[in-house]
């Protein structure tokens, strides 16, 4: 059973008339990399910042360990935090910006030395210890500010948008480079992002955070292929919904009454009774589209294509079918070619996932 | 000057922060830190002592009658309304002078721009009563230029010498305040206009003008304040034309009459006030300065040879009138009589080093209220930025309140206020310093506060999760950073100290007699030379401590800077 190292209690968080955070209960395991993700405004910054001392929580409380540090100072938390603008100093040099915690720390000179030593040179930044933040690359920028966090030997590290200054190809290499570095020095680690992607790619946990509270929480698989509700399976990855009612229960499947048809979905120990409204959601990708009527007639759709955008490594298609309109991604396109016109589409059972439809929005 | 810069923060969630962050560190954060209680307190109370207590002072020194009475008296009358046509008049004429200047540097490719612009700096480097002694040299009835030369005795002296003198002193201003608006409007709105078919006059009318239309109008309600307290120009070169700030000084200096002085300031302080709280809580809350670093600078397209040429000769011509002003009086330093016999000679020069007294007192005074006073208002702008407080926003208005106070008003205050117990400093130089430093609290804190809302505060934050104190975030990170905005607080508070003669005129007595003072009744006695002299050493005091920081601290320091 892993230990719980971070636990947060009906956490509440006031701005004037605006709940930032509002009830907020968490639990995060030791060593875990965990993610508070959400769109703008939805308390996952400020979150982090009642972890990191800088806001004081209106009501509830934060444990780290057994030991509540509500009342604890932001430097005596042991939580060191990287910015979203890096926040380096930008009058001292790389050396003097990693250094500062410890020289406030008033340690050895000589072991202040060693340390900063160690740590510019497993992140790679040997050489630039006497450059200003001014000097550098974004990416080595992103670094110092990591190194001036990890040289406290921190407890918890807390990221705010780390990555979202950088472009697109460095992000993902940092992105890798980030999460290998804490899986090897074991740190508590809480990210911060409203990139869905980000998330998903490089967390053991996430957090998706809506209007001050936390709306799901589980393993980046769990989220985009289980959402507990619409608004988790919109904000993470496309989602098609399709209303209905259920009018049947097995303990192998579900069917579906959408009005023009029933649809069999595979039961996933759903908590759902008969004649209860539901929506029903699929991922673009998971949809099989053909031009030829597939062999087994249940979950059909025929449609018509209205539009497409080539991506690359997929072709997304926007196909009509009477009322509804089905976003479908086909991979490779270069089998294939792009298609238009009149086509089936065929929703696998078992990728279909049911949610409850009161939270339709 | 009041400057308004503010910080557009892109990202959705960090304007969110920007909003609320200040009520977050909490009152009992401050209440933990027994120092800066400490600090806190004492800048209310001098604050308090210093500014509000001298204001109250004056308004409360005539009674209810001598206020009603004012309809009455006819002099009193003749100020008002010459104080409202001088502003308006020299309000207008600046601000237009001003903006074509702005719009030349900013907007042509007009021959010579880069010399016009640093003349146009000129003026605010200097004492305010220079301009209109050194016309007088050049225009007035034995002028050089009038006289000597075209042989005509025109005279100078009246209400459009002193248009002229204000126009050219504080257009300076303007041009500056612009020339910000100007760049601020972003050059792809210029070109979207071109590219949907508007040119020249019609690209003008219809996008550079409306966009730079609140600029324009906060620059002018800061000129009407300068000419509304203005006192140098009109007591040299308005003579029979006297306004308020004129009027004021004579009834103290004539007739004895400190009632009427303070209530002829009084009238004064009103406008001023108006002016300054409409210019920064109405027009100033709507410039953004986005300090990203990055000057979109797109190429300025050709302008038309006929508006390039017109605007180069408009710009030559105030560039000579500027030019005259020291050339007037570096002449008249060394001229053994003006307007009659021009020979040189030296003999001014040693009755300015015989008779030093008040020039060492001007440069040891500016010094020390300089250094006070940027500090002063470097600690509470710090306050006010970065902390939470109750009366946070008082300490802000205090803080930049004398900058709507006329200085004749300022300075009566404190002749009121501190020449009597409990703090009798009649005569003394500390009352001189005193009302230095508080009068240019102002310039400093405004740098600071602009200096503070540019560092971004996860600095801060970043300092304080690595174990840092607010003493020493304030010491490691924003003092290091604040450094030129602090010296160029200390330059421009120094300048305006040395320069000064409203709020010392009330002040002065043998005893801490300063420069502008002795120039002022060497001029009235018609020691010409000498006057000229005394004023050329000052303007090179300013230059030499101008100098010496550039020498220090390099490029970095941008004065006058909006």
């Amino acid at each position: 059973m892993p230990e719980i190292h971070i636990r947060i209690r009906n956490l509440i968080k006031r701005f004037g008339d605006v709940v930032a955070v509002d009830k907020v209960s968490l639990e995060i395991e030791r060593g875990s990399f965990t993610t508070f993700l959400g769109p703008s405004g939805c308390g996952k910054t400020t979150t982090l910042r009642l972890l990191a001392g800088f806001y004081s929580a209106d009501e509830g409380e934060i444990f780290f360990g057994d030991r509540c540090v509500n009342h604890v100072p932001s430097h005596k938390r042991n939580a060191t935090m990287v910015f979203q603008d890096y926040a380096l100093f930008p009058h001292m040099t790389i050396f003097e910006n990693v250094s500062y915690g410890l020289k406030i720390m008033k340690l050895q000179t000589k072991e202040i030395e060693e340390k900063v030593e160690k740590t510019l040179k497993f992140l790679g930044l040997e050489g630039l210890r006497d450059r200003t933040p001014g000097m550098i690359s974004g990416g080595q920028q992103q670094r110092a500010a990591l190194a001036r966090s990890l040289i406290m030997e921190p407890e918890v590290l807390l990221l705010d948008e780390p990555l979202s200054n950088l472009d697109a190809k460095l992000r993902v290499n940092i992105r890798a480079e980030l999460r290998q570095i804490q899986k090897s020095l074991g740190i508590t680690t809480v990210y911060v992002t409203h990139d869905q992607e980000e998330a998903l790619a490089i967390s053991d946990s996430i957090a998706v955070m809506n209007k001050g509270k936390v709306v799901q929480v589980g393993p980046p698989w769990e989220i985009y292929y289980r959402p507990k509700n619409t608004f988790v399976a919109d904000f993470v990855g496309i989602a098609n919904f399709i209303h209905g009612r259920v009018t049947e229960i097995t303990s192998q499947d579900i069917l579906v009454n959408i009005e023009d048809q029933l649809l069999t979905l595979m039961n996933h120990q759903y908590q759902a009774s008969t004649g209860q409204r539901v929506v029903l959601n699929i991922r673009p990708e998971t949809i099989l589209m053909s031009k030829q009527l597939p062999e087994s007639h249940s979950n059909v759709f025929s449609g018509k294509i209205r539009t497409h955008t080539f991506v690359g490594q997929f072709i997304r298609y926007w196909v009509t079918s009477g009322s509804r309109e089905f976003i479908v991604d086909l991979h490779d396109p270069s089998s294939t070619g792009i298609l238009d016109g009149d086509v089936y589409l065929q929703l696998p059972s078992p990728k279909l996932h049911l949610l409850p439809a009161e939270d339709w929005q | 000057m009041p400057l308004d810069v503010s910080i557009i923060l892109t990202n959705e969630e960090s304007v969110f922060r920007g909003t609320f962050n200040l009520r977050n560190i909490k009152m009992t954060k401050v209440l933990k830190e027994p120092l800066l209680l400490i600090t806190l307190l004492l800048i209310f109370l001098a604050l308090g002592f210093f500014v509000l207590y001298p204001m109250a002072s004056v308004l409360t020194y005539p009674g209810l009658h001598d206020f009603l009475s004012v309809p009455k008296n006819p002099r009193y009358l003749r100020a008002i309304y010459n104080t409202f046509i001088m502003v308006m008049l020299s309000t207008s004429s600046a601000i237009i002078v001003g903006f074509l200047f702005a719009y030349t540097f900013t907007r042509t490719n007009v021959p010579l721009k880069k010399m016009f612009r640093i003349l146009s700096l000129l003026p605010l480097f200097s004492p305010p009563f220079m301009i209109s002694f050194s016309y007088i040299l050049m225009f007035g009835r034995n002028g050089l230029i009038s006289y000597t030369l075209l042989g005509h005795r025109f005279d100078i002296i009246g209400w459009h010498g002193l248009w002229l003198s204000e126009t050219i002193a504080f257009f300076p201003l303007a041009a500056l305040i612009m020339e910000g608006v100007l760049q601020s409007i972003p050059p792809s709105l210029e070109y979207a206009g071109r590219n949907l078919g508007a040119t020249g006059l019609k690209l003008f009318r219809t996008i550079t003008l409306p966009l730079a239309r609140p600029g324009v109008a906060g620059a002018a309600l800061l000129v009407a304040i300068y000419v509304l307290a203005d006192f140098g120009n009109p007591i040299m070169i308005a003579g029979s034309f006297t306004v308020l700030a004129t009027e004021a000084w004579a009834r103290v200096s004539g007739w004895g009459d400190v009632t009427g002085a303070a209530v002829l300031t009084s009238i004064l302080l009103m406008p001023a006030l108006l002016f300054f709280l409409f210019q920064r809580y109405w027009v100033g809350k709507r410039q953004y300065t986005t300090i990203t670093g990055k000057v979109t600078l797109m190429d300025i397209p050709p302008t038309k040879g006929y508006v390039r040429w017109s605007l180069f000769i408009f710009c030559t011509i105030f560039s000579l009138l500027i030019l005259c002003i020291f050339f007037g009086l570096i002449a008249g330093a060394f001229t053994k009589g003006w307007g009659f016999d021009y020979t040189p000679t030296l003999k001014h020069w040693q009755h300015v080093f015989s008779y030093s007294k008040p020039l060492t007192n001007s440069l040891y005074f500016a010094l020390i209220a300089a250094l006070v006073s940027s500090s002063f208002a470097m600690v509470s702008a710090y306050l006010v930025s970065r902390k939470t407080f109750i009366a946070r926003r008082a300490l802000d208005f205090a803080a930049i309140l004398p900058a709507a106070i006329p200085g004749v008003f300022f300075g009566i205050g404190y002749s009121l206020s501190f020449n009597t117990p409990p703090l009798d400093l009649y005569g003394t130089s500390l009352i001189i310093i005193f009302s230095m430093i508080f009068w240019n609290i102002p310039i400093g804190y405004q740098t600071a506060y602009g200096g503070f809302q540019q560092i971004a505060l996860s600095l801060g934050e970043a300092a304080s999760n690595l174990g840092a104190g607010s003493l020493r975030i304030f010491w490691d990170i924003e003092l290091p950073l604040l450094k030129s905005a602090y010296i160029s607080a200390f330059i421009v508070s120094y300048i305006r100290a040395v320069t000064t003669l409203s709020v010392i005129i009330f002040l002065v007595t043998s005893t801490n007699i300063v420069a502008t003072f002795q120039i002022l009744n060497l001029v009235n006695d018609g020691f010409i030379g000498q006057g000229a002299a005394l004023t050329t050493a000052l303007l090179l005091l300013t230059f030499l401590i101008l100098s010496c920081a550039r020498l220090l601290f390099g490029r970095k320091i941008e004065l006058f800077k909006i």
